[in-house]
């Protein structure tokens, strides 16, 4: 039978109270998870999580003190922020978003707690073992997950949920606010826009190829594909590598 | 465990509750105790700044709690339960007994008088290391706390448990000691006593001076209190008037409504703002059925065959301000009204027993002893005083602080240092002030249960009994708190906090400020060169900061994110489950 391994990073302040649980182990007793402490759910970087699966965990639980009450106030919305921008990454990966979920809470809610782990527990065992798991994990997978922790390692995305908040639920300096669906519209283009330049300088990095070869690849117009190209040579992540007949070749630059 | 961030230990940078608490107790300190379930390293915390954490759990009038940051969002933390619990189950648990400290002084100190000023000023004393001896008239020591305080707030062998600890360190006592009886101040000092500090306390009731005050049937209130907590039988009448609108009134009131009162009505010459008493046990004496009469005074107690049978009043409306802020009760004209009743109980104050002082020592009315302020120093050297006969009536916990600063002049009188210097500590109260209207949900506080009202009245029982298992509840409540203080309060020199900091890596960071619009707690700013600086007094080591840098120019020195995947990967290749 299946039994799935699953990562439950858990904050100082939602942890059973009693629980010492060291900074990484199994709390005895209960639903089985492999629990790694934080300080806040907030302080998770996402590549930290695109590690983790990348590393071969089934399923990823993220769990914080309910609002009002995270600790650090904010943390609980920061992690919010973080884990949507990162189920539409995983998304592009090609693994299932549902890998990863993030719920509330608080120490003393023992019950509540075993309750959230089987009830993810069950659904990552009816997903089956993630394609990076086992001897011979997918490449296509892993390579998109190196891709999109590429991505969330970019300045441009991370500036973005930093500023989300304010953006939303502030005004600028010109007084001007963004919708939450103006912001996210334009999250979910540089989400994609990001993830697939990653990958093309990813794939670009083995050999150079041609647009119709990475279009072909990414199941992407290679239109598209070219304005991407066009994108990263202006950033200096790409370069022409030489000319075959008449397509030329690009190849990844490394990034400063 | 509260990630209080440590690089810098100025002391002077406090937060509101331990700013507002007379005695400085680490409030912020013991909060992030309780919030793990470390009860007892909470309730030793308190100790280290006074003795009575059970007591003031109880009684105290908690102005940390009306400080707390907290109520710009919802309510203050409940910082007196918190600690009333604490103690309760640290005490519960089996008291911790301390060592008898060694005495490295030679000088003995004699302290007079062993209430919460005296035994406060003994316990400080004691634990500096000098013999310390404490005279006491009553057969039990605790003073007010335990021979003015009724039972049902504050149990006898709570005050009885905590003086033990200050016994446990190797305080001498001697109770049944009359003070300027069997023993003087001069023959103190001459019996090779090098200090004293006198702190006795204002042992008599203030009287009416109006006719019919000697009938049987008035019984002034501190006396009253004493002569039950004493265990004498008192009878109480059917109709009880208890007069005044402080904590004893209160005190006294429903004191007599436990021995057996039927009606119990506290007239009071002001109104129910300007009352003295604690909100808390006016709300408590009108549940269990007394009558509160405002803007009433008594202008004569009638009697019949020498004992009380009414008593008559005057209606008052206010006036102007007086010199403690209050309107001043003025009398109506013909407003003459009586109540039927037939036991007076006066509350009205308490002054000093000054009789057995050398009139040297007492101020120009001679109701209370002249002190420096600051250090407590009587006009007789090695003499100092504090507590209620310097102030008048007033809290536990202003008489704790008092017997804090006699210990210090005491112990640099003995050293030869001088008093005063450096004793005004400059403190600057910091709190972490963030958009409060950004939290838009308001949680009540976490209530401690009470015990049923129709219980309350017939038992001694504490009027409000916590029990063990809200002790959850209370590491819950203990999680409200904010935590506004910065690194002032840390834990770390005591071994009980992890210290984690947010470094910036100058070299990477590109001054876009995304870090200082994540953390929560305003620590980073960017300075001079637009790069981004972590105020260590401020940050608290959630790591928000380092999860959200575009640059990843921001690390944690703790639990910095390669540390986080170490563990991952530790985790999954565990064992297998």
């Amino acid at each position: 039978m299946f039994r799935p391994k699953i990562i439950g990073f858990i904050c100082n302040w939602s942890l059973p109270i009693g629980m010492d649980v060291a900074s990484s182990g199994i709390i005895h007793g209960y639903p089985k998870i492999r629990i790694v402490r934080v300080m806040c759910v907030g302080r998770i970087d996402p590549t930290i999580v695109l590690e983790t699966f990348a590393k071969g965990a089934d399923g990823v639980l993220v769990i914080g003190c309910p609002s009002p009450d995270c600790h650090y106030n904010e943390g609980n919305l920061q992690a919010e922020r973080k884990i949507k921008m990162l189920k539409k990454l995983i998304w592009l990966t090609g693994l299932e978003p549902e890998r990863l979920r993030l719920d509330w809470a608080y120490a003393f809610e023992i019950e509540r707690l075993a309750e959230i782990i089987n009830d993810f527990r069950n659904r990552v065992t009816r997903l089956g073992p993630s394609p990076l798991t086992g001897e011979k994990p997918d490449v296509n997978v892993l390579l998109n997950m190196k891709a999109a922790k590429a991505a969330a390692e970019d300045f441009r995305l991370r500036v973005s949920i930093g500023r989300e908040r304010e953006l939303t639920e502030k005004e600028n300096v010109y007084g001007e606010k963004i919708s939450q669906e103006e912001f996210d519209a334009l999250l979910h283009e540089i989400i994609e826009a990001e993830f697939i330049r990653h990958k093309i300088h990813l794939l670009t990095q083995e050999k150079p190829m041609s647009v119709k070869e990475i279009a072909s690849i990414t199941h992407m117009k290679p239109a598209s594909v070219l304005n991407h190209i066009v994108d990263m040579r202006r950033k200096g992540m790409l370069t022409l590598d030489h000319v075959e007949k008449t397509t030329p070749l690009y190849k990844a630059l490394e990034v400063q | 465990m509260a990630v209080v961030s440590c690089a810098s230990k100025n002391k002077r940078r406090l937060p509101p509750c331990r700013v507002a608490c007379p005695a400085g107790v680490n409030v912020q300190g013991y909060i992030a105790l309780l919030q793990q379930g470390k009860f007892e390293e909470a309730v030793e915390l308190i100790r280290k700044t006074m003795p009575f954490p059970a007591i003031c759990g109880r009684v105290c009038f908690s102005p940390c709690q009306d400080a707390c940051s907290r109520k710009n969002i919802d309510q203050p933390v409940g910082i007196r339960y918190l600690k009333r619990l604490a103690a309760d189950v640290e005490r519960e648990q089996g008291r911790v007994e301390p060592d008898p400290v060694p005495k490295t002084h030679s000088e003995k100190v004699a302290v007079v008088g062993a209430g919460p000023a005296g035994l406060s000023a003994a316990y400080e004393l004691a634990k500096l290391g000098y013999p310390v001896t404490v005279f006491e008239r009553m057969p039990e020591l605790g003073g007010m706390m335990r021979y003015g305080i009724p039972d049902f707030r504050l149990k006898k062998y709570v005050v009885a448990n905590e003086i033990a600890y200050i016994e446990d360190l190797g305080v001498e006592i001697k109770t049944g000691v009359e003070f300027g009886e069997d023993v003087q101040l001069d023959a103190l000092l001459k019996e090779g006593y090098k200090a004293v500090f006198i702190a006795t306390g204002t042992q008599l009731s203030m009287k009416l001076r109006i006719p019919g005050e000697d009938l049987e049937g008035v019984f002034h209130a501190v006396e009253f209190l004493r002569h039950v907590s004493l265990g004498k039988s008192v009878d109480v009448g059917e109709k009880v008037a208890v007069i005044g609108g402080g904590n004893t009134a209160i005190d006294a009131a429903r004191t007599s409504l436990r021995l057996g009162a039927k009606e119990v009505s506290i007239l009071y010459r002001r109104s129910r703002k300007e009352m003295p008493a604690l909100p808390d046990e006016i709300e408590a004496a009108e549940e269990e059925g007394i009558n509160l009469c405002f803007l009433v005074s008594p202008k004569q107690i009638i009697g019949e065959a020498g004992k009380v049978k009414a008593v008559e009043c005057l209606r008052m409306e206010l006036g102007e301000p007086d010199a403690s802020g209050r309107r001043r009760p003025v009398p109506i004209q013909g407003s003459e009204h009586t109540y039927e009743v037939d036991m007076v109980i006066p509350a009205i104050g308490q002054l000093p027993e000054t009789s057995c002082l050398p009139s040297i020592l007492l101020d120009e009315r001679a109701r209370a002893i002249s002190v420096d302020p600051l250090t407590l120093e009587t006009k007789i050297p090695s003499v100092f005083a504090g507590g209620d006969i310097v102030t008048g009536p007033a809290s536990v916990i202003e008489a704790i602080a008092a017997g804090k600063r006699a210990a210090v002049s005491i112990d640099r009188y003995l050293n030869g240092k001088d008093l005063g210097t450096g004793r005004e500590e400059e403190i600057e109260e910091t709190t972490w002030v963030k958009e409060w209207e950004k939290i838009t949900k308001k949680p009540e506080r976490y209530a401690a249960p009470n015990v049923d009202i129709g219980r309350r009245k017939v038992s001694f029982r504490e009027a409000d009994e916590l029990l063990a298992k809200v002790k959850e509840l209370a590491m819950f409540e203990a999680r409200r708190c904010l935590e506004c203080g910065p690194c002032a309060e840390c834990l770390e020199s005591e071994g009980l906090c992890e210290v984690d900091k947010a470094v910036v890596d100058e070299n990477l960071c590109t001054g876009c400020n995304v870090c200082a619009i994540v953390c929560p707690f305003v620590a980073i700013r960017k300075n001079e060169r637009e790069i981004a600086q972590v105020d260590e007094n401020l940050c608290k080591g959630c790591g928000i900061c380092s999860a959200s840098c575009p640059e990843r120019a921001i690390t944690m020195q703790r639990f910095a994110d390669a540390e986080i995947v170490t563990n991952v990967v530790a985790a999954l290749g565990g064992e297998t489950i």
